[in-house]
Parts: structure tokens; sequence; C-alpha cells
């Protein structure tokens, strides 16, 4: 028996993009708040272990600790509702052993893996009402917590792959015609939900000129930021927008806009290629899942990274209403950048474990399905030369 | 040959990809995201670039004004009496400020509690500012103490910074501080005005005396500076500059040590005769620069400089001695018997009495059914208006003004400067009245009836200076010069020169004529031979002068107005008039103890005191060697 190398089948492109979005992150956070990049480093260092971590552990064992996991990630949300601390108006960290952790993000994984579950189990069953409602029930509980916390963002970020995974999982098309009327007709009751902030964020998105010093300014500035980048950028560390402070939230929210001054259209293209890149990489690695648990989770992360990237970018140029929603990989934040980073080693675990073709010198293909330790069989009359 | 149990890397080939129609869907929709946000980026990159960039120019490029240091103001000698002291100020940039609406009013708090101010003054400040990156002076002039209480809480107040600015200082504050007067802050109001004329709103104005009265030439030409700052309105790069251009220097005509020592004797006269309240106004009769202008109490004008509290303000104006009252150009008080060679001079130019014409000073006189008394319970006797002035003859002059008429005198009490606010570089000063029947009736409590019109009685109380007259001792003062300096009425001036700052000099103070009063040399000599007899005559009611110890050669007249109402044992205001050397003056005033008494027992040797100092140091007052 031949035991094959995993790393031959970890999927460089998805990691080598990664590595590439990171590194401008950690660079944006640099520029934007130079005492933030130690800390980066550090949840950088986190993230990295667990994107091994979750590359290393066969995904499929995720389906036996969805539901256990999803009752402590409940919990944690509760607490924050209890003895969080808040910034900002919102109860969002819990502190464990001195570092801030937020339960919500981290939530945001636990329902992707919770959800891709929900619909492996239904295989087959795809159409059927109870696995939409099945779907609703699992992931409204988190999201009601997390709305009250408040925090919209996740929250949209929820019903973002809500809504992919029942697209992507092959619900009926009628029940998402169904859904995004429902959608429609709660858009007249949306304003009274909102709290007062994010209602201003909605009516400052509609209008951003009605408080310009007020609650307009973080996106006026923002917009300046990014317009006065022009082609080329400022250079690095050089954008004055964002170094003299105009840019709000320059390390989180609005980092997009310190980038945008700094490395200009050119920059941001490069930036925004790099993220299409990585998510085609995704639906890429969903293609080539070896069962359909993988492929929902790969698609999960898919539909979860592209739905943050899409809302923040927007929300920096103003496409899309403010929302407390970090660049994914770029952002300055630690719990963030560690679910991010294990969301993807999730998606190589997938790929680790997916199906390859060996060549063997007589020219012919053959399947071979890898068991959970990596190893392949290969029959005796196969082991002639093979590259090595 | 693969051996069991090593690494080996084999070749794989990728199986072929599973993509379902939604898969590729879903694969379109993030190529669409991208492009659209790809769009929107070269939207307003490249189209809307070059504007974004002019924004992002706005925001952090100001131009902050950089004000100029105010003029600084000397003594006639170059002695400094108002000048610039550096000291730490609190200062508040609105845009530093914290944004939600709770952590800005517990700043608010916080700076009330190290500034003295109220919180609701300190934001109304801030809003008023017109640019939210200029920082505002809260509290100017702190002291070592202050300031570095604030250094220590700075980190938890954004917004907030101490930075050095001139604050204005007076010397000898009391001795000074009418003349001198105070700045301050402009309030809200006052802003709508001046902005036009390039204030600033946290700007300090002059508010009373010389630093309102020459606030033009004071104030100097405000710079700017412009600057990149950061979001918070801190300053990272000046680019351009325009500097600032100071203040004028202004020499007052006055001395500081005559000023100094007229405003002690005047302090130790008004306690001799338990009086709270006085002036002293001094004035060289050849040019009407004023030498001393004394007001008694006067006050700390420092306290205002540095932004006065309003316990301090209300302290001051409840003060029975009303220090902020400037006696001297705005006290109004009945002249009493220093205005008889006025009476005397419309006597003469009228032709009612000559020279010789003798008349009687019976102890009483009287006209209709009063009768008014002289100073004396007994005759005089026969006199001519040469005995009646030393003397000081109530009855003689009852007759002589009897003889005129209210008009006639009112119009002579003109010709003195009575009436008419004299033209000093003060604000405030007061004209006085020369009453005619018109004048009772305008200030009568019930018009038209018998009480209000005017009768024989006011026309011969007029002759002494009482009945409805009134003056100021400045007026007084100019009086009293205009009789040394045969006849002719001075405009006051408290302006010696004024200097740029290299020290050239741009203006220097010119006699101003008010007019050449209507009376012949001789007339005039008659009455100012009346003023020296006055002195050194056997009658003369200054005669105590000498007893003084006055060597000195001069005319005065000495002057007992009652005030309260009429009839006898009134209390009264002391006055002296005086000028001296006879026949060249070079000094005149006029001194008031305010319900002090008879003014040759108490007025006079104030009077003396600061006339022997003069004469003492002459030389060197009139910078004329």
């Amino acid at each position: 028996m031949v035991r094959l190398h995993p790393l031959h089948r970890l999927d460089p492109l998805q990691l080598l993009l990664t590595a590439m979005l990171v590194s401008l992150g950690l660079m944006a956070v640099f520029s934007a708040s130079q005492s933030d990049l130690k800390r980066q480093l550090i949840s950088l260092g986190v993230g990295l272990a667990a994107f091994a971590a979750a590359a290393a552990l066969d995904y499929r064992l995720l389906r036996r600790a969805a539901l256990p996991t999803y009752a402590v990630c409940l919990l944690l949300l509760l607490a924050v509702h209890l003895v969080g601390h808040s910034a900002l108006g919102a109860r969002r960290w819990l502190s464990i052993a001195g570092f801030p952790l937020e339960p919500s993000e981290i939530s945001k994984l636990v329902i992707l893996v919770v959800l891709a579950n929900h619909f492996a189990r239904a295989q087959g069953r795809e159409k059927r009402i109870p696995t939409l409602l099945g779907a609703l029930a699992l992931a409204a509980p988190p999201a009601v917590l997390i709305l009250l916390q408040p925090d919209l963002g996740t929250a949209m970020v929820f019903a973002a792959l809500c809504v992919g995974l029942l697209f992507l999982g092959g619900a009926s098309r009628l029940q998402l015609a169904g859904l995004a009327a429902l959608g429609a007709a709660a858009v007249p009751i949306v304003p009274h939900l909102l709290h007062g902030y994010q209602r201003r964020r909605l009516e400052i998105f509609l209008n951003p000129a009605s408080d310009p010093l007020g609650a307009g300014y973080n996106l006026i500035q923002a917009r300046i930021a990014v317009g006065s980048g022009g082609v080329l950028g400022h250079g690095w560390l050089h954008g004055p927008q964002s170094q003299l402070g105009f840019v709000p939230e320059r390390a989180t929210d609005f980092i997009f806009a310190v980038y945008a001054e700094q490395f200009g259209l050119l920059g941001c293209l490069v930036l925004l290629m790099l993220f299409a890149l990585l998510l085609v990489r995704l639906a890429w690695a969903a293609s080539v899942a070896p069962d359909r648990f993988g492929f929902l989770i790969a698609t999960g992360v898919a539909v979860m990274l592209f739905f943050q990237v899409a809302e923040n970018v927007g929300m920096n140029i103003g496409l899309t209403p403010i929302a407390g929603i970090p660049l994914p990989l770029v952002s300055y934040g630690g719990s963030a950048l560690v679910t991010n980073l294990t969301a993807l080693g999730l998606v190589q675990s997938v790929m680790l474990r997916r199906r390859l073709l060996v060549y063997r010198p007589e020219q012919v293909l053959e399947r071979y399905l890898l068991n959970e330790s990596g190893t392949v069989r290969l029959g005796p009359e196969m082991e002639a030369p093979l590259t090595t | 040959m693969i051996e069991p149990g090593r690494w080996v890397e084999l070749a794989g080939i990728e199986p072929r990809p599973r993509w379902t129609p939604r898969l590729l869907f879903f694969t379109a929709l993030i190529l669409i995201g991208v492009t659209v946000l790809s769009w929107r980026l070269f939207e307003l990159q490249v189209i809307q670039g070059s504007a974004f960039n002019r924004l992002a120019l706005i925001n952090r490029i100001h131009r902050l004004p950089i004000e100029a240091e105010r003029g600084v103001i000397y003594d006639r000698h170059g002695l400094q009496l108002a000048f610039n002291d550096p000291a730490w100020s609190l200062q508040v940039t609105s845009v530093g400020l914290p944004d939600d609406r709770g952590s800005r009013a517990a700043e608010y708090q916080q700076l009330a509690r190290l500034s003295g101010r109220t919180a609701a003054d300190i934001r109304l400040a801030v809003t008023a500012n017109p640019d939210p990156y200029r920082p505002l002076t809260i509290k100017a002039g702190l002291t070592q103490q202050e300031a570095e209480t604030i250094q220590e809480r700075l980190p938890q107040l954004p917004g907030v910074r101490l930075d050095q600015v001139p604050v204005r200082r007076y010397a000898d504050p009391e001795i000074y501080s009418h003349v001198l007067g105070y700045t301050g802050k402009i309030d809200g109001e006052a802003y709508k005005q001046l902005r036009g004329l390039g204030y600033l709103p946290d700007e300090s104005i002059g508010r009373a005396g010389v630093e309102a009265g020459l606030e033009d030439l004071l104030r100097g030409r405000n710079g700017w500076e412009e600057v990149e700052t950061d979001a918070n309105g801190v300053v990272k790069h000046v680019l351009a500059m325009q500097p600032p251009v100071a203040g004028q220097s202004v020499y007052l005509s006055l001395d500081a040590a005559l000023q100094k020592e007229a405003y002690g004797r005047l302090q130790e006269g008004l306690a001799k005769a338990n009086s709270k309240a006085g002036a002293i106004v001094a004035a060289d009769p050849r040019d009407g620069e004023v030498l001393a202008l004394v007001s008694y109490p006067g006050y700390d004008d420092n306290a205002f400089a540095a932004g006065i509290t309003q316990a301090a303000y209300d302290k001051l104006l409840a003060d029975p001695g009303k220090p902020l009252y400037d006696r001297a150009i705005a006290g109004l008080y009945p002249p009493g018997s220093t205005f008889k060679m006025i009476t005397g001079t419309a006597g003469l130019e009228e032709g009612k009495i000559t020279p010789s014409t003798l008349l009687g000073c019976p102890s009483h006189l009287s006209f209709g059914a009063w009768t008014y008394w002289n100073w004396a319970r007994y005759d005089f006797g026969l006199m001519n208006v040469l005995k009646a002035i030393p003397t000081s003859c109530d009855t003689f002059f009852y007759q002589v003004a009897d003889r005129l008429g209210p008009d006639a005198l009112a119009s002579y009490a003109r010709a003195f400067g009575y009436g008419a606010v004299p033209g000093i570089e003060i604000p405030g000063a007061q004209a006085g009245v020369a009453p005619n029947p018109d004048y009772k009736q305008s200030i009568c409590a019930t018009p038209g009836t018998p009480e209000c019109s005017w009768n024989e009685g006011d026309t011969v109380t007029m002759g002494i200076g009482q009945s409805y007259v009134l003056a100021t001792p400045l007026i007084q003062a100019m009086y009293a010069a205009t009789m040394g300096n045969a006849g002719t009425l001075l405009r006051p001036t408290i302006v010696h020169k004024v200097t740029d700052g290299a020290g050239t000099v741009l203006m220097s103070a010119q006699p101003g004529v008010v007019r050449q009063v209507p009376i012949s040399p001789a007339n005039l000599e008659v009455l100012r031979q009346g003023m020296n007899q006055c002195l050194n005559g056997p009658w003369g009611t200054a005669a105590i002068a000498r007893v003084l110890g006055f060597k000195w050669d001069g005319g005065c007249k000495t002057g007992t107005a009652q005030f309260g109402g009429t009839g006898v044992d009134l209390p009264s205001h002391a006055w002296f008039v005086d000028f001296g050397p006879y026949n060249t003056p070079t000094f005149a005033s006029a001194t008031l103890l305010e319900n002090g008494g008879f003014g040759e027992y108490t007025a006079e040797p104030v009077a003396v005191n600061v006339l022997d100092y003069y004469f003492d140091h002459r030389g060197q007052i009139n910078l004329d060697g």
C-alpha cells in the first residue's frame, strides 16, 4: 500500500489567493491604524492554526458535531446578552482570557455547518416544504439573538447564507419565489424594526447630504477617500483622508476606502480580482466535492464571503446601505479573520478528501476513493514506475 | 519500485467538475457583482476623481486666523501701562469634540469646572463658532497651576488644547483703571455687527476706557495661516501664512507718576473727609493734553482682561462706591461756587456789571417769596466782582444772575464747555447741563404745572452754580484751563502720540481748539485776578493753601455744591478748580470729593498737594525741560 501525501491534494491556488488578500489586508490595517497591526498579526497566527486544523480535520466528522456546536453557539450568544461588553451602542463582545470574542462571527460558521448538514441529510427531499421550514427554524434563533444585540450586518449574512444554501441546495423555484415575495413584503415594515441609528443609516444611504456633518459624515468621507484615490492612488501610507482621520472606522468597516485611497482604481481592481478568483475557486471546490455535505460547505463559504465582500465594498462606495460588515480577510478584527480562515480551511478539508484520478503508466484513468486517513489503495499491478 | 510505507508523490488528474446550473448561476453572479463594483469604482475614481480630490482638499486644508497682538499703552514718558503677557489659554476645536451627544455634554461639564464658565455658556460659544476647525478660546490667562491641572486632563478631553496666547495686563490696576478701561470677549449680539470688520468671535475687544476709545489703533490687523489638519482639527502642517500686524503703540498724555500721586492724595483726602468717592482731572491749558484723570474708587482691570467671572462682576456692580463708574468724565455734579467765573464773565460781557460795579453782599436776599442766603451769615458790605470771586459772595452773584436771566447765563456756560460732551478719546463722557426754562420742563415730573416752570429762584441760584447746572470734573478742568490760557476752550485729549511697532511716530497730539470764549482780555484778566486773590487775598476762600505751605502762584476757586434738594444744611460736594503758574499756566485741574463737605477744607488740601507735586516735577511732566 502506498500512502498519498495529503498536501498533494491541498488547493494551492486557494491558499495563494487567501495569502495575497490577507497580505493586502495587513498593509491596509497598518496604514489605517499601526497600533492595531500587532493584534491582527496575533489573530492571523490563531487564524492560520485554525485554518490548518480545519483542513486536517475530516469535515465529515462535523456532521456529528453540528448540533452540539449549535447548542454551544446559542449559549454564547445568550451570554453576550447577559455579560457582554458594549461598544458603539451594541453588545457584541465576550471577554475570553482577556481577548475579545465576538460570538456572532463564530456563529456564522456554526450556522453554515448546521445548515449544510441539514440540507445534506435532506438529500432527495430538497424540494419538500419541511426541509425549508427546518432550515428556517435552525437559522432563526441565532439570527434573532444577533439582531437583538443589535448586529444587523451579521443577521444579514445569516439571511444571505440561508437563501444561498436553499438555492444551491436545490430548493424548488416556487419556494424561492415565495421566500422572495415574503422578503419584499417585509420591506415596508423594516424601518419600524430598525434601531434609531440603523434607520438613520438607511435614510443617509438614500440621501447622504441630509446630514453631512452628522450621520452622513461617514458615508461622504469614505466616498471622498475612494474617489480621491484616482487611478493610481496616493501610495501606501499616503492617503490624506485616511491618514488624517477623516475616514471613520478606518481599520474595520471602511478599510476598503483606506485601501482605495492609497492604491487607486488599479489596486481596487486587483483586490476585487483576487476576491473573484477566490470565490470562483470556492465554487470550483464545490463542484469537485466528494459528497453533498462537502458541496454545501464549499458553496456556503462562497456565499458567505461573497455577500460580505459585496456589501462591504458596496457600502464603501455608496452602492449599499451601511451595515457593520467587515471586509473578509482584510478588515481589522480577530474574530472575523479567524472565522473566515477557518471557513476556508474547511473548504480545504473538503478538497483534501476529493477524488483524484491517478495517472498510470498504462495511460488508463481509474477512480480511487481516498479513505479517511488519506491513503489510497493501489493494486499490486500498479507498483511499477510512478513519478516521484 | 515503491516501498510500502514511504511517502510518494502521485500525479493526480482532477476529476471532472460537476457544474450544476445553479452553481454556474452563482458563479455568474459573482462575476456580475465584481463587474458592478468595478464599474462604480471607475465612476468614482476616474470620472469623478478630481472632484473628490478637491473635496478631500477642502476637508483638510483650512485657513485659520492669527490674532494680531494688541498695541501697548504707555504714559507720556514711555512707561508701560497696558501690555501683553504670554499666558496659557484653554481652547476648544469643535470638530475634535466627541460625536455623540452624551460624551459631548460630559465634556462641556468638565470644561465648565476647569474654566469657571457655565457649561451652557461654553456650548453656546462653541456652536456659535462659524469655523469648526478653528480653536476657540474658552478661557484666557490661566495661572500656571490651572494650566497644569488642565494639562493632566487633556488626554480625556478630545478637541481641547492649551495654547500660549498673550493676555492683556495692566500696571497698577486701580489707579489707571478708568483711563485704560479693559478688554473683554465680544458677546454674541455684538459679534453680529463686528463680524464685518474682521473680528473673530472670541477676539478681545476694548470694552471701556482708552481700550474702547482707541480700539481701531490698538487692535492691529489679524493674519492667517493655511494649515493641513486632521479630522479632529489638529494642525499637521502649515502651508502658507500671512503674519498679523500688531496694533499701534499709544502714548497717553498721562503722567504716570502724577496720576499715582493724584490717586493717592485723593484717597487720603477722601478718608479725612469721610467721603467715599471723588475725581481729579488735570490738563495742560496750552494744548488740552490730560495729565491726570483719576476717578476714585478704581477697580482691578486685570480681573477683566482674563475674563471676569459673573460673581466678581456682580460684586463690582453691587459695590456702593460704584467703582465701575468713571466719575472724572461721566459724573455729573452741580459745580457750586466754581461756576461764579462764568456768571462774572456773563455779567461783564453782557454789560450788567463792570469791573468797578459795586453790589452788596448781605447775608441773605429775597427774590419773590423766597429768601436766599450767603454762605456767611453776616454782611460783607459792598464789593466789586474782583472781591466777590475770592470771597465767593453768593448774594453778589444772585444779583448778577438776576440781571442776566437764565438764557444769557446758559449761553456763557455753554461757551465754557458746559452742555457739550468733551471730545476726549474715552467713551462715556457726559455733557453736563447749562439749563434754561425748557430744560426744567423737560426733566420735570409733571410738565406744564407751576412747579415745573422756571422761577426767579432758579435763575439766581444758577448764578452760584446750583439750580439745574451740572458739570463733570473733566468739563470743570477744561473750564479752569480756559481761565488759565486767556479764554481758549480746548478739546481735551488723552493721547500724546501714536507710533507703530518700529517706533515711527504716526500721529502726535495737536491742540484742538473748541472755541475762543467771547470774553475781552480785560474782563478775563479781572476774573483771573479774582482767582488769584482767592489764593492770595486776605479774604480768599483758598488762603488756607498758603498755610498748607503752597509756594507757587496761580488762580483757583473753591466750591461747595449742595445737592439733594433745596434749602439750608444740605449735604455738599467739595470742589476745587485751579490753574498755574499765574502768568503762563501749564497746569489746570479740577478736584471733586463726592459728598465731601466744604471745598476749601476737603478738596483744596488734595488739590494743593497735587499742585505741589506738579510744580516740583513740572519740567519733567511737561516734557519741555
